[in-house]
Formats: C-alpha cells, structure tokens, sequence
C-alpha cells in the first residue's frame, strides 16, 4: 500500500464537504434502506441524481455512503417490523425481530448498528490490504481474461440464484441482449435502434436500472399495500446489556472477515454472507436452542457479515470494474455516469480518488454508528410514515432521477416499460441482480470477446492461453455445474442408503 | 391464472425469435470482419431461445402449482393501482415539458397520493404533494443545479 495516497485520501475523506455528504449519504440511504420491500440497490438507484453536479470523489463518497445507510437502513426495518429491505436483511429478522417483541428493540438496534459497524472496519482493514495487490494483479489481464472473468461474475451470480437458475439465465440473457442496443463500438453499426435516433447510444442502464428497482419495486408492494399493517414496537434505551455484548462480541469478531471473504466473490455479496455467518454461529453456539427467540448474536453475527460483505463487494468493483452484486453493479453505472472509470487503473491513475473513498467507508461507518443510535426515535418515526404516501415519492423520484439523466421526457416512457418488466420479473420470482449485471457488462464483455478472438485471428484458443483464463473457465464451470453435481452426490448417497432395503425387498 | 403463468414464457420466446431474426438482418460492417456486429446477439438470441423454451416447459410442468403474486395482482384494487400509475406516469411525461415540472409534479404527486392514500387524507396529500413539489424543485433547480422545466 503506498502511504502517501492513503494520507492523501484521508485528507480529501476529512473535508468538511466530503463530511457532510457521508451524513447526509448515510441518513438518506439509511431511510430508502429502511422502506419495506427498498433495498440498497433501490437506494443508490434514486438518488443518484444527487450525485450529478458533484465533482467524482465527492459524488464517490456519497454513494457509497448511500450504500452503507441502505445497508443500516434494511436492518431498521427487519428489526422494528420484520420485513426485510432487501436479501441481506432477511437473516436480521431471525432473532431481530423476536427481540423487538420481547421489548427488547432498543437493545436489538443497538447491537445490530455496533455488530454492523465492527464488521464494516474490519472490512475496510481488509479493503486497504487487499485492494491493490488485486488491482496490480488485475494489470496484466488482457481481453480474454476480462470477458472470462465477467462470464464467471454473471454464471456465479445465476448460479446463486438456487433452484431459479433457468430464469437467472433467462435475465441474464435479456440484460446482454438489451446491451447490443445502439452503435457498435468497433464498426459503427446501428443495432436495434428501431430507427430512433434516440437509441442510437444505447439504451442507457441507469434508466433500466431505476425502472425495475425503484418503480417495479413500487409497483410490486401495491400487491399487499392494504395488508400492511405496523404494529408499533416502543423502542425504549439504545444500547445493550454487558451479558448481550459478552454473547456477541466473538460472533461479530468472525463473522466480519467471514462476511468481508464471501463479498469479494464474485456473485455473492450480503444475503449468502449473513445466511452463513447465521447458520455457522448457531452450529457453533453452546446456545443454539435460543436461536430464532431473540438471541443477541444470532442479530449480530449476520448483520456483522453483511456489512463486511458490502465492503468486500467494493473490491471487485473498483479493482477491476466488475461488480459482483445488484447494487454494485448499479453504482458501476452511477460511477460510469461520472466519468469515472473503476477497474485496476483507478487505483494507479486517480489513487486519492480510490483512497478517499477507502477512508470515506471508514468515517462512514463511524458516522452510521452515531446516526443509528442517536437519531433512532427521528429514523422509527419516519418509518412510521405510511407506505402510501411514500411509494408515490419514490415513484416521483424515479422521474426525476431520468429526467436529470438526459433532459429528454422520451425516456420517461422507457423508465415505465422497464418499471412494468420489473413487476413481471418479481411476479414470475425471475432474479433481477443477473439482468442489471448483464446490461452494465455487457458491452464491455462483446468488446473483450471480440478483441481476443481478433488479436488471436480468429482461434477461440486464446481463451485456453494462460493460467488465468484456463482457471477461469474451470471456475465458470464449476459454478454452473456445482447445483448439479451436488444433485448427483446427493442422489447417489441416497441410493446407498435405499440399497439394501431394495435388497430386502426383493429377497 | 394459468394463461397469466404463461404469458411470460411465450413473451420471452418471441422476443427471442425476433432477435434471432433482427441479428441477422444486422448491417454488415464494412470495417474488420463484416460479420463482427452479429455474432454476438445472434449467440445470445439463440441461448435465449433455448432457455426460453426450458422456462416454457418448466412452467407447463407446474400450471396447477399457484402462483401467490399472481393472485394477489389480479385480486382487490391491485391492477387498478398499478394501471393508474402507469397511466398517470404517461400523462405526467406529456406534461411535464408542457406546464413545467412545478405544477404537472404537483398534480401527478397530488393525483397519485389521492389515488393510493385515499380521498379521506386529502389534507396530508395536499400538504405532501405542495411541499414535496416544493422542495424536490428547489433541491434540484437551486442546490444541485439540474436544469428543470
């Protein structure tokens, strides 16, 4: 790590500006966050017109600060009314929630914010060794490396859509397919443009992006906006008891590099790491009985990994331009939007850049910290707020966000379309992560196939050439084929096992 | 139910077909390889075709399986809500450069508060929907620049 870029990035972190936006990115993360059914992706999604007018670092630092507040935010809401913002969340409801009806919510947002922000440092600790050995590592890949490695993202990321994989697929195809709209790059061609001269740049993915998070989303919690019912939780002292804390303090420990490990795979990110953590600490626990009652650390081992996860997600992302989640992949595009260009030589070109938002992560989960604690009864209040009077916010917000993206109302037909495909996407349970990732990479994948299969005149051989893209491959394979060779092991140990009662029978 | 079911499946099939079809009509390109612009979609339509065709199969295999989001979009005010969001989404895109964002977002905020929170809370989505135009208008126009109508 060079010190004098870390120092540097501090320094442009400290700012008072750059301060006020990690508050401000936190708090209203944090409130999108909290919204049943919003998640992070939904989040940094709406307010990325925020971000428009800033200078990079700074629009850089808020966004990510967004990111962690939708992250606190999805918590809030698992805890206080057990509905989960996004996957990450859901494991918080598990012992949050039972919590909060023992009367114990204060406790339970307690530790969640101070579980959140332990894994978050240990993350970022993480982050600072690990990010520019990977990014230097990155250099050396050529075309035929990155189109690999994005085949392994989208394939780990389908694959992890258990037992829906078909439809992942199925996203995945329709996200490429929507990035071959526009000019060809390399040739000049016009591809699916319909004619409109407004495609003829493609069809731009902040504006798929919010049409299927934010209005789909919308649109898809007015299938029970009726039914929602809050049953106010008083949330009384914030903060835990010595014996909660002594529970939790070693689930936290491990679950943050646990957490921080599964967010840098590609694919994986918050939900696989909370479930994990989850499900490993109730293994390990002398108390695992009292897992799903309201036992502290089975609130704060999750929400310790999906914190530390977020942070881990950020490493595929800014080392090497490929997001690995949702909503990395919509912070890619946020980013892109800026003229900022992650991948491994953000960190050799714009190192303060890369560093400022290394220690804004820092300062923001310190920031978070305080805002979850202290301004709790502000944040319970506001979640308060009937979801009827803020889902047509969110919708308005939606409009802006496109509006501010080209100043063309043509698009607001397109945010609709996508808004009304995002609907039918959730109806139909088709994951919606693979089809944003799809688009975002896409064009860059098409580029990098092409560009290998030219410079090597024609032979898909290229893609066997080097240990990195033969290991690639193996790892794509695996990925895809993993659901079904576990089928396999799983059907063959149970065939031992019927074996000798066939025996038996027919004797 | 079951035609909602697969609805989505055909849907995804036809576009698969009409891509597959669209890729090969593409412009050849007169630089590098002519057929450089098509391979690409082409391979994606017809992977889209085949998993397509599987997501077909699989929902005719569970057709008597419900669907619980089905039901529930197609039950109660549901689909009305959802028509009128989009409807109002159209009329606030025809208006929104017409009369300017101040008031078509008032009236849009206003309509669609009126339509979802109910007539009863007149007096909160009055306030909501002016206040909110208020300060999403100054947030955007004053603080952060964005050129609005």
């Amino acid at each position: 790590m060079d010190g004098g870029s870390f120092i540097n990035g501090l320094m442009i972190a400290i700012e008072p500006i750059n301060i006020l936006w990690i508050i401000v990115g936190g708090f209203l993360g944090t409130i999108v966050g909290m919204l049943p059914g919003l998640g992070p992706a939904t989040a940094v999604a709406v307010l990325i017109p925020i971000t428009f007018s800033m200078n990079p670092v700074s629009a850089i630092i808020l966004m990510a600060a967004i990111y962690y507040g939708a992250m606190y935010g999805g918590s809030r809401s698992s805890i206080l009314l057990n509905t989960p913002g996004d996957g990450s969340a859901i494991a918080a409801t598990f012992d949050g929630y039972p919590m909060a009806k023992k009367g114990q919510a204060g406790e339970a947002l307690a530790i969640s914010a101070v579980a959140s922000f332990i894994g978050g440092l240990i993350a970022v600790v993480g982050f600072i060794f690990l990010a520019e050995p990977l990014a230097n590592f990155a250099l050396e890949f050529g075309p035929a490396e990155y189109f690999l490695l994005m085949l392994l993202t989208l394939s780990a990321i389908v694959a992890l859509s258990i037992g829906k994989m078909v439809k992942g697929f199925l996203a995945m195809m329709i996200g490429l397919t929507l990035s071959t709209v526009g000019i060809d790059t390399q040739t000049g061609v016009y591809r699916f443009t319909m004619g409109l001269p407004h495609l003829s740049e493609g069809i731009d993915f902040l504006i798929v992006i919010i049409g299927v998070y934010a209005i789909g989303e919308v649109l898809y919690n007015f299938l029970n906006i009726d039914q929602q019912k809050k049953d106010k939780k008083k949330v009384g002292k914030v903060w835990f008891t010595k014996d909660q804390w002594k529970r939790s303090k070693w689930p936290i420990l491990r679950s943050g590099p646990l957490g921080f490990l599964i967010g840098v795979l590609p694919g994986a990110g918050g939900s696989i790491a909370s479930m994990i953590s989850y499900t490993s600490e109730k293994q390990i626990s002398k108390r695992s009985e009292e897992f799903g009652d309201g036992a502290a650390e089975g609130l704060a081992a999750p929400e310790s990994a999906n914190n530390a996860a977020s942070v881990g997600a950020m490493i595929p992302l800014l080392t090497m331009g490929i997001p690995g989640s949702g909503t990395t992949a919509v912070m890619l595009g946020a980013l892109i939007m800026l003229g900022l260009r992650p991948g491994p030589l953000l960190f050799e070109q714009q190192p303060e850049t890369a560093w400022a938002l290394v220690n804004s992560m820092f300062l923001g989960n310190i920031a978070l910290v305080i805002i979850n604690i202290l301004l709790v009864g502000l944040l319970v209040k506001i979640l308060d707020t009937p979801a009827k009077v803020l889902y047509p916010i969110i919708v308005l917000l939606a409009f802006i966000g496109t509006y501010t993206l080209s100043y063309s109302t043509m698009d607001f037909f397109l945010l609709l379309i996508f808004g009304l495909f995002g609907l039918m996407m959730k109806i139909m349970d088709i994951p919606i992560a693979p089809l944003v990732l799809a688009l975002i990479v896409g064009t860059d994948m098409e580029q990098n196939f092409r560009m290998a299969v030219l410079s090597s005149n024609g032979s898909l051989g290229i893609f066997f050439s080097s240990g990195v893209s033969i290991a690639l491959v193996i790892l794509t394979l695996l990925s895809l084929f993993y659901p079904l060779i576990i089928k396999l092991v799983k059907k063959k140990s149970q065939k031992n096992t019927d074996q000798p009662e066939q025996v038996y029978k027919s004797s | 139910m079951k035609t909602m079911k697969l609805i989505v499946p055909f849907f995804l099939i036809l576009f698969s077909i009409v891509m597959l079809i669209s890729s090969f009509n593409l412009q050849k390109a007169n630089l590098g390889n002519p057929y450089g612009p098509i391979y690409f979609p082409a391979g994606i339509s017809i992977f889209m075709l085949i998993f397509s065709i599987i997501y077909l199969m699989q929902e005719l295999k569970n057709i008597h399986k419900e669907n619980p989001s089905i039901k529930l979009m197609l039950s109660g005010r549901t689909p009305r809500l959802i028509c009128v969001t989009i409807l109002f989404g159209i009329i606030y895109s025809f208006l929104f450069e017409r009369v300017g964002f101040l008031i078509s977002t008032f009236l849009f905020l206003g309509a669609l508060l009126f339509f979802i929170n109910g007539k009863r809370k007149w007096i909160v989505n009055t306030v909501v929907a002016l206040s909110f135009s208020f300060i999403s208008w100054y947030a955007f126009s004053e603080l952060l620049g964005v050129s609005l109508p």
